[in-house]
This record gives C-alpha cells, sequence and structure tokens, in this order.
C-alpha cells in the first residue's frame, strides 16, 4: 500500500524576522541578522535574536494571567498557520491534533521567581510547566485530538513535525497543527549558555554578524526566539478542499548517537540522514538544498560535513547548503520547525537563503555553500532541514515540491 | 475607608476590566476571571496592601465581598 502523502497546506511564525513567512525568507535570502547586543548588564557581552510581538494581537490582559511569553508565541504562530491554511472549521475538534516542540518552556516565569523579588508569583508552574504551550494552542483552536509536546532539544519541533506527519499518515487526525516555540531570552538562561561556551564571540558594534557557520573563524550560535508552526494533512484531503500546498514532507529520519550527550556523532546524523532519503524514495543527488543544523561551534560543523559526505559521497558538491541560524539565532526548541519553513519556502520560492557571514571557509567542514544572496535554484525539486539536538536525537525532514 | 475603589483599580491595571463595567456585587468568575487569573488578582491585592488573604477568604466572588475582607484585615493590622 502506498503510504499517505502528507502535504503542508499552512505555515505561521513569530519570528526574529517578523510574523509573515514570506517577508521573513526575503529577509533571509537579502542576508539581513537579526541578531543584536542584549543584557548590556552582564559581564560578558550578549547577543541573541529577539521576536518582535505584539501581544496585545492574540491576549487581553485578562486572559495573559499566567501565560509565559514561549505559551503567547507558540498560539499566535499556530493561529497564523491555521489562517494560512484557511483550516479553520474543517475539520472535527477530534480529528485535529497538536505536536509541540520546546526545549525549556517558559524561561520568563522561572527567571521571575528566581530573581523577581521576595514572592514568587502563584502561577509561576502553569506558566513554566514545558507543555503550556501546547496546551494554549488547543484551547485557542479548540482542539479536541492529541495535545503532545516533544522535549529534544535542539532537534523538538522537527520531532514533532515527523510524530505530526506519522498521525496524518496514520488516519489518527485529519489536521495537524506541528511546530515548536522557544522563548528563553532572559539573564539566567544568557548566563547558563554563556558558561556552556557554544556562544559566538563578538566585537562591540559586531553582534549582528558574531555567528559564522562553517567559516574558519566561527565560535559558536546566538540564541534566538520565536515560534514556527505547519499544518500537514493528506493531500488527498487538502485537494478535496481546495487548499494550497506548499510542498510534501516525503520523508523523515530520526536517530540518536547513544555515544555522548552533547558531542555530537557523524554515524548517528548519517543514520537519520539515510532513513530520510529511503523513505522518500531519493538518491542524494536528487536532494539540492539543505538547511543545515550549522550551529558554527567548532566541533558541530565539522561533524556535519562529515554525516553529509558519508551519505552524498560523489554527490556532496551538488548539494547546496545553507544554516540561517546566522541570522535568526538558535530557536533550539524552536529551531527545527522555523528552519523546516525556510526549508518548505525554498522549495516553493525556488530559491536559496544564504549562509551568512563567512569570510573563509573551513577546509575541515568543506561543503557547497550558498554564500551569495538572492539565489535562484529553478530545478530545486527536494530539500532537507537538519536538526541535531544534545542528548543525541537526530532529526532529518525531508521535503519535496507538490 | 472602603478599600473597593483600590480594588477596582488594581483589576483595572492587572487584567484592563474598567471599573465602570464591573459591577461591585457581580460575580467576578462569571465576568471571565477564572480561578487562574482571580489567584494572580488576589496576590496583587496582598501585595498591594501588604496583608495575608488566607484561605478560608477563597470564596469571595465579588468585589465588594473582597473589600470587605481586605478592610477587616487593614483594621486588623491597625489595631
Amino acid at each position: 500500500m502506498t503510504p499517505v502523502d502528507v502535504a503542508v497546506t499552512g505555515l505561521g511564525v513569530i519570528s526574529p524576522h517578523g510574523d509573515d513567512p514570506r517577508a521573513m525568507f526575503a529577509a533571509l535570502m537579502r542576508g539581513e541578522s537579526a541578531i543584536q547586543p542584549v543584557f548590556p548588564e552582564l559581564a560578558k557581552p550578549a547577543a541573541a535574536a529577539v521576536a518582535p510581538f505584539d501581544v496585545t494581537r492574540w491576549f487581553t490582559k485578562l486572559q495573559l494571567a499566567g501565560v509565559d511569553r514561549v505559551s503567547q508565541l507558540a498560539v499566535a504562530a499556530a493561529d497564523l498557520a491555521m489562517r494560512d491554511a484557511a483550516a479553520a472549521g474543517t475539520a472535527e475538534p477530534q480529528r485535529i491534533g497538536v505536536y509541540t516542540g520546546c526545549g525549556m518552556g517558559g524561561a520568563a516565569a522561572l527567571d521571575l521567581a528566581y530573581r523577581g523579588g521576595p514572592r514568587v508569583p502563584p502561577l509561576t508552574i502553569p506558566a513554566f510547566m514545558p507543555n503550556a504551550p501546547a496546551a494554549h494552542v488547543a484551547m485557542r483552536q479548540g482542539v479536541h485530538g492529541p495535545v503532545l509536546t516533544y522535549s529534544v532539544a535542539c532537534a523538538s519541533s522537527a520531532i514533532a513535525i515527523a510524530e505530526a506527519a506519522k498521525a496524518v499518515q496514520r488516519g489518527e487526525v485529519d489536521l495537524a497543527l506541528a511546530g515548536g516555540t522557544e522563548a528563553l531570552i532572559v539573564p539566567g538562561v544568557v548566563l547558563a549558555w554563556q558558561a556552556m561556551q557554544t556562544l559566538a564571540a563578538f566585537e562591540p558594534g559586531e553582534a549582528a554578524t558574531a555567528v559564522k557557520p562553517f567559516a574558519a573563524d566561527r565560535s559558536g550560535f546566538a540564541l534566538g526566539e520565536g515560534a514556527a508552526f505547519m499544518v500537514l494533512e493528506s493531500s488527498q484531503r487538502a485537494r478535496d478542499r481546495g487548499a494550497r500546498t506548499y510542498a510534501s514532507l516525503a520523508g523523515w529520519g530520526m536517530s540518536t548517537d547513544a555515544t555522548h550527550l552533547t558531542k555530537p556523532d557523524a554515524p548517528g546524523q548519517a543514520r537519520a540522514l539515510r532513513a530520510a532519503l529511503q523513505m522518500a524514495n531519493l538518491a542524494p543527488h536528487e536532494v539540492g538544498y539543505c538547511n543545515a543544523h550549522g550551529t558554527a561551534t567548532r566541533i558541530g560543523d565539522v561533524v556535519e560535513w562529515e554525516s553529509l559526505a558519508s551519505v552524498w559521497g560523489d554527490a556532496l558538491d551538488q548539494l547546496r547548503v545553507s544554516s540561517t541560524k546566522a541570522l535568526h539565532g538558535h530557536l533550539l526548541g524552536g529551531a527545527g520547525a522555523l528552519e523546516a519553513i525556510v526549508t518548505v519556502l525554498a522549495l516553493h520560492e525556488h530559491r536559496m537563503p544564504p549562509n551568512a557571514n563567512v569570510g573563509s571557509v573551513d577546509p575541515a567542514c568543506g561543503l557547497n555553500l550558498v554564500l551569495e544572496s538572492n539565489v535562484q535554484a529553478p530545478q530545486l525539486n527536494a530539500a532537507i532541514s537538519n536538526s541535531f539536538a544534545f542528548g543525541g536525537t537526530n532529526s532529518v525532514l525531508l521535503f519535496t515540491r507538490p | 475607608m472602603s478599600s473597593l475603589k483600590e480594588l477596582q483599580n488594581l483589576i483595572h491595571d492587572k487584567f484592563g476590566i474598567d471599573p465602570a463595567t464591573l459591577d461591585p456585587n457581580a460575580s467576578m468568575r462569571e465576568k471571565g476571571l477564572d480561578s487562574l487569573a482571580l489567584v494572580e488578582y488576589l496576590f496583587a491585592v496582598e501585595d498591594h496592601f501588604g496583608i495575608s488573604i488566607s484561605d478560608d477568604h477563597a470564596n469571595v466572588d465579588t468585589l465588594s465581598e473582597l473589600a470587605v475582607v481586605v478592610d477587616k484585615l487593614k483594621a486588623a493590622q491597625a489595631a
């Protein structure tokens, strides 16, 4: 039996580049960075990509009781995706599912509890709990089917999208809202990431270009915040209701390194890459673009090259690669979904966003990077988005033109 | 003096509910303050007046009832 083809019919983002997916993609195509200095009071300079967001478009003050920013962003992005898909009212509430990736939960609520004053706010727990975003999305959209949260660090929302696609294929749901959210640009969390020694160093005035994936002088990533959701449904259903289809989610791969908690592993990543190709029934040379995990850490970028090289072999040079984290930062639990949307739009618009801020490519990870801005890709028919998590879980999403 | 006016100002600051639209004798729960919002509001009231509202008063449902409780606690404090 041929598996059900899964269509992407709606996109919604609250991103560092705004709340319009196409405008976000256009800004990325121009190589515009949203990374800027934050928290000047911290001892060590910090930079992050904060999402501009007008909460009053989605919440009254009364509705905001106990709702952390991480949930606010999720409610807004999911709502935008549902509107984009014109999907509201097309499925029974119990036939809709919400599949949400979130790494940390309500960081602002926790930070306030620790640092805010003598008393801890009474709704800190419901604001913080990592499954709150999915629950708020469900309440806003009236979803009565499965409402699930996947906390798999940097792969959270890529995993969520794959799990949602499975539910669509199995017929468990007619409509899936799948994506992720993260909002942890608060001093305590920034300090913790600084202590981890994975954030990019930068000179004063150069925060916007601090993240240099695959470059010889790369030194790590910048944190980003935001939420991204897509609407998934069977292609048959999308056709029947006359929905626009941006792309098909033709394959996905999940694997685990089981070698080290934080150090990536090329054989583990390669297993996820091969699984995605196999499910989509594609050869490596048929995939034209890879939105890399590309965190710009010294080790991570080399390991990603190694895993891509081991699977693509002689076809590696035909694969154009960019890590857009240089421009929108690392959204952690939201990264997989945001970058999946970037990948979908690359296919939809036949254009590939650049891998910014590279003066000279590190020969140890010599991929065919998209170094120019505004690159057209008329032949692009298949593209992948990589998300490789702390904890060793790897996820690859493979999209094709419908 | 009744603390009703201050309570109305607080609920306006916190939740954007105009005093004119919330009858002091109407149920706050019926006006859209669910149990979570009410917890947040009582927390703000405690902070504002420097009092501690015990669980004995968990059934308070209108601003007028709340004003009576707050007045009693303030008076007890002053005594």
